[in-house]
């Protein structure tokens, strides 16, 4: 029985996961930049969630005004810091990105993210669904509908529409994508603000669950980082599997044997892992 | 990555110059006691930039010799912290065990965890220090009986040395000093011998590396244990002059700072980011004295180095001095 409703809650995560990693994946198929700052975008999500919920904005709302602020912010920050360094070495982007997540919390901490957080769950899903035997809170039944019904939608998006053949592109080779005459300029501010709407979304949804404060978003910045590792680096399919593993690991390791020494289960599988196939799932990760 | 400061051809006299700069400049740090009797605090302040000074050496010794950039160095830094101080309380307060017993299990544990690390390639590697140092920060809430959790690890007995005990601050910091100075001694020792060769042929190119016949893998291992090992005596220090250590020492703002210190001092100038190191430590405290946000400006100024700096202030520095020095060539010729 406990089973069961572990695994269900696993898929919740998996799915949260996903929405979050998916944004990290592309960011770095796309720009080759690792973007430390995901998790602040994350966080963001979720005090942005708690100011517009203090602000009088309903839920429905933020939902969508949230992620397009961030969104918004996504493409400013491309523009004006990460194309400074777009051409330089590898070990720039890293310490650039990881900069900026400390200057987001640091923010963050000014606008009371010192404090944590809990955005109220609208009245609409406040009830309880049973499958059988098991309860589960309809909340968590929303929230996993919400990450997978958009992670569908980006993946149709990618697979049909204009912008996605080009962001398959210069994914899979940016040198030609660029002799095609793709501007990868351009693209790249689309690819972060849309990895950034992305994880503030799910910042604003897992807020009722996970709560909000300033570096709520660490943790599951980490579980995305294992989760695109698993995957490879790069990989979207690679990252989709991924993220239900990693979802389930965390939640059963939580279960059974405590929080926080699941994540060093997690840990010590994904070096296990690394050891044999360091290129993910499907063995097409990158490895630079 | 250039290396200008570390190969620039020196001529003689430039050489018997710089020696005797660095010479006045160890005589300088080690005189520190001696000027501030009556500010017991900046003495305080002044040690804690050696351990930082310290800790900063050792992510240069990786990052700077073999190119891995660690984005969790203060995993090994709290990591020592915690060990020597759960040791301290537990089996004896003598350093004289108490700090290689520290070296000694940071190396079995660094060489395990560094075995599959380094094998990874840059952005995998850099990543996963980052996990590990969350897991570590994690470790000592699961702990928390052993290392008191939230409150940090309080009431780390008082370190003895040969039976007398080390409390007197002017001590101290000539411990801590001493340490470093051999830090660095054995840091330029190992640039110039041919491990230092064969690490930076790895920064500069792994597969060529390769291919005259370098044991690429040992190699970087043997860098990652020797950082790992100087980063966490650091940590056992700090513990022991603290006389406490808290979970904030393994959090990655920690291993930001560290990495900050390396990037403005410059990487792989090994003088650079210990400079760096104490004059980050000296502002971040005036600066946090003066307003909350500290973190703000730490993570501005992050941004801003490595656009606008990313060879680091001194580099920045000695960029200018030497076009300057070329102009001046120039003009006379």
């Amino acid at each position: 029985m406990l089973a069961a409703s572990l695994a269900l809650n696993g898929l919740v995560m998996g799915s949260v996961l996903l929405l979050f990693s998916l944004g990290l994946t592309l960011i770095y198929g796309v720009g080759r930049i690792v973007n430390f700052a995901h998790g602040a975008f994350f966080s963001l999500g979720a005090m942005a969630g708690i100011w517009s919920a203090n602000s009088g904005l309903p839920f429905w709302a933020a939902l969508f005004v949230v992620p397009l602020g961030v969104g918004l912010l996504g493409v400013a920050l491309d523009w004006l810091v990460f194309a400074r360094i777009r051409d330089r070495p590898m070990v720039d982007s890293l310490l650039l990105t990881f900069g900026l997540a400390l200057l987001i919390t640091g923010v963050l901490y000014e606008l009371g993210g010192r404090n944590v957080q809990i955005l109220a769950i609208p009245p609409a899903l406040q009830s309880v669904v049973s499958l059988g035997a098991i309860k589960l809170p309809m909340y968590r039944v929303f929230l996993s509908a919400v990450a997978v019904a958009l992670t569908m939608a980006l993946l149709l998006f990618l697979k049909n529409s204009d912008w996605g053949l080009r962001v398959r592109a210069a994914n899979d080779n940016p040198e030609m994508g660029a002799c095609l005459g793709i501007d990868r300029e351009k693209l790249m501010h689309s690819v972060v603000g849309v990895g950034a709407a992305l994880a503030a979304i799910s910042g604003v949804v897992g807020a009722p669950i996970f709560t909000a404060y300033a570096t709520v978003g660490d943790k599951i910045l980490i579980l995305a980082f294992m989760t695109v590792i698993l995957g490879g680096l790069g990989s979207l399919r690679g990252a989709i599997v991924a993220a239900y593993v990693v979802g389930l690991i965390t939640v059963f390791g939580e279960g059974y044997f405590g929080g926080q020494l699941a994540l060093m289960l997690l840990f010590v599988l994904v070096m296990a892992m690394l050891i044999n196939w360091p290129r993910g799932f499907f063995g097409e990760g990158r490895t630079e | 990555m250039s290396d200008e400061i570390a190969t620039m051809p020196m001529p003689g006299t430039d050489r018997r110059f710089t020696g005797l700069a660095l010479l006045a400049a160890a005589a300088l740090g080690a005189s520190v006691p001696l000027w501030t009797e009556n500010m017991p605090f900046v003495l305080i302040l002044a040690s804690q930039a050696v351990v930082a000074a310290i800790v900063a050496l050792s992510l240069d010794l990786l990052m700077g010799s073999t190119g891995l950039l660690s984005f969790g160095h203060a995993a090994w830094y709290g990591f020592g912290a915690y060990l020597t101080g759960i040791a301290a309380k537990m089996l004896t307060a003598d350093v004289v065990v108490l700090l290689p017993l520290t070296v000694v299990l940071t190396i079995v544990l660094s060489a395990i965890v560094g075995f599959v690390l380094v094998r990874q390639i840059g952005k995998t590697f850099a990543i996963l220090t980052l996990a590990f140092g969350q897991i570590l920060f994690a470790l000592v809430f699961v702990l928390s009986s052993i290392t008191g959790g939230e409150d940090g690890l309080q009431g780390i007995p008082i370190p003895t040395a040969f039976g007398f005990q080390i409390v007197k601050p002017a001590v101290w910091y000539w411990l801590l000093y001493g340490v470093l100075l051999v830090a660095l001694a054995g840091a330029f020792h190992i640039r110039r011998s041919p491990l230092g060769k064969a690490w930076l042929a790895i920064r500069e190119n792994t597969e060529r590396a390769r291919f005259i016949g370098l044991n690429v893998s040992l190699l970087k291992l043997l860098s990652y244990i020797v950082s790992a090992s100087l980063a966490a005596l650091a940590g056992g220090l700090f513990a022991l002059f603290n006389g406490a250590a808290s979970p904030d020492l393994l959090n990655w703002f920690e291993s930001g700072k560290v990495l900050m210190y390396v990037v403005l001092g410059g990487v792989g100038t090994i003088i650079g980011p210990v400079i760096g190191a104490a004059v980050f430590t000296v502002t971040e405290h005036y600066v946090s004295s003066i307003t909350d946000s500290w973190l703000i400006y730490f993570g501005g100024f992050f941004v801003l180095i490595v656009i606008v700096a990313p060879g680091g202030l001194f580099g920045a520095v000695s960029n200018l001095w030497q076009r300057i020095a070329a102009a001046r060539r120039g003009m006379s010729a």
